[in-house]
């Protein structure tokens, strides 16, 4: 409250129409006033794909659900207002964004605490669910007094959208020819309540209205947008159509979206209400991807008994998508990667679920929305268990539950790294002191200030939880829910608004329930207690013995719930155990103090007639019972075998145990959890049991191929033992290969996809193994070569680029690291033959990519993979140029990503990068978010350990990304949050000086105080860089502080053998220390004089993402200069830098955009929120204008905007003093 | 007396290819020169009567010329029939050597009509027909496989390198910038449509193993290749008369059935609109 109030009261001072009543009022409206919108009208006059821009307005019908509404609230982000009208009266606006930046100018603090704090309360501040906005609309005081009769009210806002950074991405390729000839599109997108980016609205999915939608668009583009398309029609120059959607159906402006392009359009055959949309050249793939859908809506229709609630449906396809899938009323947009021909195979199911699940949000997700942001595990929850529902139809049962395994397992291993994940928070009274997770470095109170992956995890929980629910309750009763919840919601829809009625389409964790317990009689509430209210899983730890003489199996089930993201079950468990007799269940307590539990054995042990063992389905299979215990009637024993508690189970049982479980148990959890299990049992009998499962057809696919690698680790701990070819050889070429020539692959034909993706995987498994020499066997090198050589897909009509991507992957997994002397230099000369062949087969593979490209480019990213990983081993020179070219904008977006995973895994080598200038000038939020997290996951590195990167310029490049950079993306927002939480933890930063010892930055004044007990270390440091620098000719910048530690730590021992180490010593040992660093080098990658470059890279990451996406204005920034012409803290180290900078060229035009980016001086220029802020600061200063945001935007783009009619009314829009 | 004989016979056949020679030349010379080579073998045989074993060149030449200056022919006949006059006997026949015929295998071809008959025959059939010879097909599965294996890679490699000689490179190493060339990236401004369509080798591929699904297949590409085709050429009002044709066009076929309002033809504006 303190920081909300702080907010307002800073409004307050800058402007002077707004003085201490309104102060009061917002904080009343917060409670009182919540008018309601019953029908918006978007309408975008104007797209302008060649400046990026958008002109439109809104009308907003309002009742006001009080008398006397004086104030309105909106949300509008990004958008420039030009006027704003109530009924007709010039009405008088103020904007403010708290979300711009997040902590005030030149805060001190950086840790991460206070910033999640004040990101929560500025998030808060214009929460749309409280009834807040960051555009507030003073009411004309002629229109208070009706305010008693209640009159609906009309507010008009004239707007545009400027290069928008969020909310809407143009995509505009740069070739030849008109828009449409270029294949331009535009489409909305955004994480959660992101259409305030684009319109001003109430961004809240629990505000209902009807939509009236209007977009004019070039005549050959087409604009598709939710609701039904009425008419379109020409403007009067015919050079321009306008498309007219209405949709009656009360939605959330949150679920609106917009898609504009020279799209091609295809017409669902089995249903013409649906109509899919492509970009130009690609009907064939579009034909041939949605010619299932059809059977998607035939299931949920059917299962949910309801018809799809909207009078169309539309799917549109775009390149640079935001995510795969976004679903919005009555239309999704995908990304246009998910397209693919007849040849494809493992796309396919992969579009078909995407397809599914953004079918499954329509019903639950668009038409029915959530009451609260802490209800939305219930729609995830619904859309993704219906979804399961339809993989388990389509894809099998084997799949489904493989899929949950997989789930589940996700689920849990991030809560037991992470800490809990909560479905459903609670807040006391809206105070923050009531952290309901307080494990976590982000708030959990907006879905804005969510990381990323938690909000996977947290989808990823809502469908696990709901099929426990129904496992308690049955299916049944979980689809008769369903349908309540849609039948009401369809004749809420239906009617003319009335206040509570569409409510009715807001789901709510309480009528949820409410409906279950109606529905199926049963009580849910500890079930949802453990789940959804409660953070954590669980985790088991189980183990038994067998008492002969009591015929009794005694388990014990322990559980750890004292680590973080643990939590203490109790209540029943089913425990299922193989008899010789047979297969039964048992269900035990599981009670406070009690660890043990006696299961009674049906069967005596063994008997020495051979009887046929019936297992759990009714089978009934021989087996060899050789290998068991002799005493002990036990086959094996699995522990919620279901899945019905969120668990981790680790089960301890005998090998032949797991064997026979692996075997003979039919389900494909069992199998897989033995396979596990089998890893820590390298025995012939193990790598039998494996054996026999790769060549059962019968068995599923994705079992088979967790038996590959399995089995490739048992054999390099049997290394010493192993008998006959390599693991897996015989098999394949049994499998796969000519039976008159064994040593050549089949022709391909893949007509069996379970062998297709066998043979996929066994070669990748295969090169897993290794010998004595821990090198990759030569048998299994050649057989891999030859399997390339002999590859030959004429015959196929599928395409095998899959097949030879992995191959590549085969290659790259047969690598090890190279032998070599110290620092030798990688050359041609002394590369390894078997890595010579290697390569070939890469650098041939890639220049046949160019000339034959393969779907989705798979090969190159194998290739890219592959060098970078000889690069690793030390085979190659170790060089991020050529990732750094395949990086950039123009390049499949796979392979971009796979670049940027190289550039990102070198960074992590603290190999020297000169800056790099990927996505500089097309930043694609996607490859973005991509950079981020991967920087996130692969960290150069972390708050635990010490490194030369981490110092003062990288925390204030991330703080600033964070705090101001990336306010027009929510989830690059959290993603660079995710990443200062890596490096730094959340905590001020170990490399900040401390605050208390007063290394005091005046920045106003640009002096510096240095703190004398950190200046005596700068004289070693500096002579160490010296050497370096002379050495490699790159180091640049003053050394930081953790590398000085790391060295010292080095030199240590050597030291050790003088008496008194000291001064003398470390003078003396300058030349000793530069060997070391040598040798360290050589053996761990650590190129200590190198540090500042790959710093380069993350800065200029974090750059990019600053500034407007103008192309050709972004002067290259080297780090070194920042600190060159920020940090006149260190002479010496300065000259250092001068004078080994001209070693890398530089831009000539560095030295003002490294000016303006340091901190002293604000870049005013690129960031009119800073420049606001900062005139906030001065408080003495009188501003006149009244609309900072607007009146700045002004400055800038007079000219353009000069001879608008907009631009004149906005100056003379009336002073809120009135 | 072989030696004479020997000699006569040399000298006929000298003047008997001289004559040939000459023959051409005109009827009188030829007379002229038959009527000296006679007398020289006359001389030659009377200097043979008298018992000259051999005579120079010259000699007989005088003598010949002497005859032939103050020769009468009145005498002629009776000395003709001179008792010991000396018979010259026909230089004995030699067989004309005998060319071997040449072989001839099958019927000549005759002459097509546009070639004169006089032109020389046609060559026996077996010189121009083709005679196909046979190595025993390898049909050992291993080396087929073996040879097509190699002979694409050989392919593939050639042509990349061709490529990356002829083209911009990236290496991988730093010392020879030529081993391993890596034919440059080169960015498009729309990656997605190579990434994504089928190259048209694939298609062929698929065209030879499933030929029923061919026809959907060119029949859905031609539509958007219209489309695109009808845009570039026209300039912007072209376009926007032509946008409004092609939406027809796409749904003639299905208009009578498909009710999509994204395939209805757009509407004129009203001009009680403007106002």
């Amino acid at each position: 409250w303190d920081l909300l109030g702080l907010e307002i009261d800073m409004n307050r001072k800058k402007d002077k129409g707004f003085e201490t009543p309104l102060f009061l009022n917002v904080l009343t409206c917060y409670v009182m006033f919540i008018p309601h919108t019953t029908h918006q009208v978007v309408c975008i006059n104007n797209i302008n794909f060649q400046r990026k821009s958008v002109i439109g307005f809104v009308e907003l019908t309002i009742f006001p659900t009080v008398v006397n509404l004086n104030r309105i609230k909106l949300n509008s982000k990004q958008c420039r207002i030009y006027r704003v009208r109530v009924n007709d009266l010039e009405a008088p606006f103020i904007y403010n964004d708290p979300t711009l930046e997040v902590c005030h100018h030149e805060s001190k603090q950086r840790n991460l605490n206070y910033f999640s704090s004040a990101y929560t309360a500025a998030v808060s501040a214009v929460d749309p669910d409280a009834g807040h906005g960051e555009l507030v609309i003073k009411v004309p005081s002629e229109l208070w007094k009706q305010g008693d009769e209640m009159n609906v009210l009309k507010v008009y806002i004239e707007f545009s959208l400027d290069q928008p950074k969020g909310g809407l991405h143009f995509v505009v390729p740069d070739v030849e020819g008109s828009m449409a000839e270029r294949g331009a599109h535009v489409f909305s997108f955004g994480y959660q309540n992101s259409t305030r980016f684009w319109f001003p609205c109430v961004d809240s999915y629990s505000e209902l209205c009807t939509w009236k939608l209007e977009f004019t668009v070039d005549a050959s583009m087409v604009a598709v947008s939710c609701g039904d398309l009425v008419e379109t029609v020409y403007t009067h120059d015919m050079r321009k159509k306008t498309f007219h959607y209405v949709l009656p159906i009360p939605t959330a402006a949150s679920n609106i979206s917009l898609s504009v392009g020279p799209f091609e359009i295809l017409v669902e055959p089995y249903m013409h209400e649906v109509t899919h949309f492509c970009l130009p050249q690609l009907l064939p793939l579009l034909k041939h991807s949605m010619s299932y859908l059809h059977e998607i809506f035939e299931f949920y229709e059917e299962i949910l008994t309801c018809r799809y609630p909207y009078s169309c449906f539309k799917t549109v396809f775009v390149d640079e998508a935001y995510v795969q899938v976004s679903s919005y009323a009555s239309m999704s947009i995908f990304s246009t990667n998910l397209l693919h021909s007849a040849m494809i195979i493992d796309q396919t199911p992969l579009t078909r679920q995407c397809l599914a699940q953004a079918l499954a949000q329509q019903f639950f997700g668009c038409f029915i929305s959530r009451m609260s942001w802490a209800d939305e595990w219930v729609l995830k929850g619904i859309s993704g268990y219906i979804y399961g529902l339809y993989l388990k139809k389509t894809f099998g049962v084997n799949q489904y539950r493989h899929w949950i395994k997989e789930e589940l397992d996700k689920m849990v291993e991030y809560e037991l790294k992470m800490g809990g994940v909560l479905l459903h928070p609670t807040f006391g009274g809206g105070k923050d002191k009531d952290n309901p997770t307080p494990h976590l470095h982000f708030s959990i109170k907006h879905p804005h200030t969510l990381s990323w992956k938690y909000y996977k995890m947290f989808q990823c929980k809502a469908h696990l939880v709901m099929r426990l629910i129904e496992n308690r309750i049955s299916m049944e009763f979980m689809l008769q829910v369903f349908n309540k919840l849609l039948s009401l919601a369809s004749t809420a829809s239906s009617q003319k608004y009335q206040s509570h009625m569409w409510s009715q389409m807001l789901v709510s964790t309480h009528s949820f329930l409410k409906s279950i317990s109606n529905v199926s009689g049963k009580d849910i509430g500890p079930l949802i207690k453990q789940w959804v209210d409660q953070s954590a899983v669980v985790k088991f730890f189980g183990s038994f013995a067998f008492n002969r003489k009591r015929n009794v199996l005694e388990l014990e089930i322990r559980q750890d719930y004292t680590s973080s993201g643990t939590q203490k079950y109790v209540g029943p468990i089913k425990v299922t155990v193989q008899e010789l007799d047979g297969s039964f269940n048992h269900t035990l307590q599981i009670e406070e103090n009690s660890l043990k539990h006696d299961i009674p054995c049906h069967s005596k042990s063994r008997r020495n007639k051979k009887k046929k063992i019936p297992l759990m389905n009714g089978e009934e299979v021989d087996m060899d019972l050789s290998a068991m215990d002799a005493d002990s009637p036990l086959l094996w024993i699995r522990i919620d075998p279901d899945m019905s508690i969120l668990r981790k189970v680790e089960f301890e049982q005998a090998d032949f145990m797991w064997q026979y479980q692996l075997r003979y148990e039919r389900d494909v959890v069992a199998q897989e959890e033995s396979i596990l299990a089998l890893e820590k049992f390298p025995t012939p009998a193990s790598r039998l049991a494996l054996t026999d499962i790769l060549e059962q057809d019968q068995c599923f696919y994705k079992v088979r191929q967790g038996a590959c690698f399995c089995l490739a680790k048992i054999a390099n701990s049997m290394m010493s033992t192993w008998t006959g070819p390599p693991a897996m050889k015989s098999l394949f070429t049994r499998m796969f290969c000519c039976k008159s020539c064994p040593n050549i692959v089949k022709t391909n034909t893949f007509i069996s996809f379970q062998s297709y993706f066998l043979q996929k995987t066994m070669p990748v498994a295969m090169a897993q193994l290794r010998d004595i020499q821990n090198l990759c066997p030569k048998d299994v090198l050649n057989f891999i070569l030859d399997l390339i050589k002999y590859n030959d897909n004429r015959k196929n009509k599928f395409s095998d680029n899959y097949y030879r991507a992995e191959l590549i992957d085969a290659l790259t997994n047969s690598l090890t690291p190279a032998i070599s002397i110290s620092n030798e230099v990688r050359t041609v000369d002394n590369l390894n033959g078997d890595v010579r062949l290697i390569l070939e087969e890469i650098t041939r593979s890639l220049n046949m990519e160019k000339l034959l490209p393969s779907y989705r480019n798979t090969i190159t990213v194998s290739c890219l993979r592959a060098i970078r990983m000889l690069q690793k081993n030390g085979h190659i020179p170790s060089d991020p140029s050529l990732f750094k070219s395949y990086a950039e904008y123009g390049h499949f977006v796979d392979v971009r990503v796979a670049a940027l995973e190289a550039v990102v895994d070198y960074t992590r080598g603290m190999h020297r990068t000169s800056p790099s200038e990927v996505s500089r000038t097309h930043p694609i939020p996607y490859v973005v978010h991509k950079i981020l997290s991967m920087l996130g996951k692969n960290p150069p590195f972390t708050k635990a350990a010490e490194s030369p990167l981490c110092n003062e310029a990288l925390v204030d490049q991330l703080w600033k990304l964070m705090n101001s950079g990336t306010s027009h993306d929510w989830r690059l927002r959290c993603d660079a949050v995710n990443l200062y939480y890596t490096l730094f933890g959340l905590t001020r930063p170990s490399c900040l000086p401390l605050p208390e010892l007063g290394l005091v930055l005046n920045l106003k004044e640009k002096k510096a105080v240095l703190n004398p007990t950190i200046k005596p270390e700068q004289g070693p440091d500096t002579t160490e860089m010296t050497v370096s620098s002379v050495s490699m000719s790159s180091g640049v910048a003053p050394p930081p502080q953790g590398l000085k530690r790391k060295l010292d730590s080095v030199v240590g021992p050597l030291g050790s053998s003088s008496p008194e180490p000291g001064q003398v010593l470390q003078e003396e040992d300058t030349s000793k220390k530069f060997k070391i660093r040598v040798r360290i080098s050589s053996e761990d990658e650590i190129d200590m004089e190198s540090p500042h470059d790959s710093q380069a890279f993350i800065h200029h990451h974090l750059n990019i993402l600053e500034r407007p996406s103008t192309p050709g204005q972004h002067p290259v920034k080297h780090p070194a200069l920042i600190i060159l012409l920020s940090d006149n803290l260190e002479p010496p180290a300065v000259d250092q830098a001068v004078l080994s900078l001209p070693v890398t060229p530089l831009p000539s035009s560095f030295g003002k955009e490294s000016t303006s980016s340091s901190k002293h001086s604000g870049d005013h220029h690129h960031h009119h929120h800073h420049h606001e802020h900062k005139k906030k600061k001065k408080k003495k200063h009188k501003h006149k204008h009244k609309h900072k945001h607007e009146s700045k935007d002004k400055e800038r783009d007079s000219h353009a905007f000069s001879n608008s009619p907009a631009s004149g009314r906005s100056a003379r829009s009336p002073s809120m003093s009135d | 007396m072989a030696d004479p004989a020997v000699m006569a016979g040399g000298f006929s056949a000298i003047v008997g290819r001289s004559g040939c020679g000459k023959a051409t030349s005109s009827p009188a010379e030829n007379y002229q020169l038959a009527r000296r080579r006679t007398l020289q073998v006359v001389v030659s045989s009377l200097l043979t009567e008298c018992g000259f074993e051999s005579a120079e060149k010259a000699t007989v030449e005088s003598l010949t010329e002497m005859i032939q200056s103050c020769f009468n022919v009145d005498t002629l006949p009776g000395y003709a029939k001179r008792s010991q006059r000396m018979v010259i006997t026909a230089p004995p026949v030699t067989n004309a050597p005998v060319i071997p015929k040449a072989l001839i295998a099958g019927q000549k071809r005759t002459h097509p009509s546009h070639i004169p008959s006089h032109f020389p025959e046609f060559p026996d059939p077996h010189t121009y027909i083709k005679t196909p010879t046979f190595r025993e097909p390898v049909s050992d599965y291993q080396v087929v496989r073996e040879k097509a294996a190699s002979q694409r890679r050989d392919v593939e490699r050639a042509l990349t390198r061709f490529m990356a000689k002829t083209g911009e490179t990236q290496s991988l190493f730093k010392d020879d910038v030529t081993a391993f060339p890596l034919i440059a990236e080169r960015p498009s401004s729309i990656p997605y449509l190579s990434a994504l369509l089928p190259s048209e080798l694939e298609l062929q591929t698929l065209e030879e193993t499933d030929s029923s699904e061919q026809d959907d297949q060119t029949d859905s590409e031609n539509t958007p290749v219209n489309n695109l085709n009808d845009d570039p050429g026209a300039d912007k009002e072209n376009s926007v008369l032509l946008a409004g044709s092609v939406v027809p066009l796409v749904k003639v076929s299905e208009e009578s059935m498909i009710d999509n309002p994204y395939l209805r033809p757009v509407k004129k504006p009203k001009v009680r609109r403007k106002k």
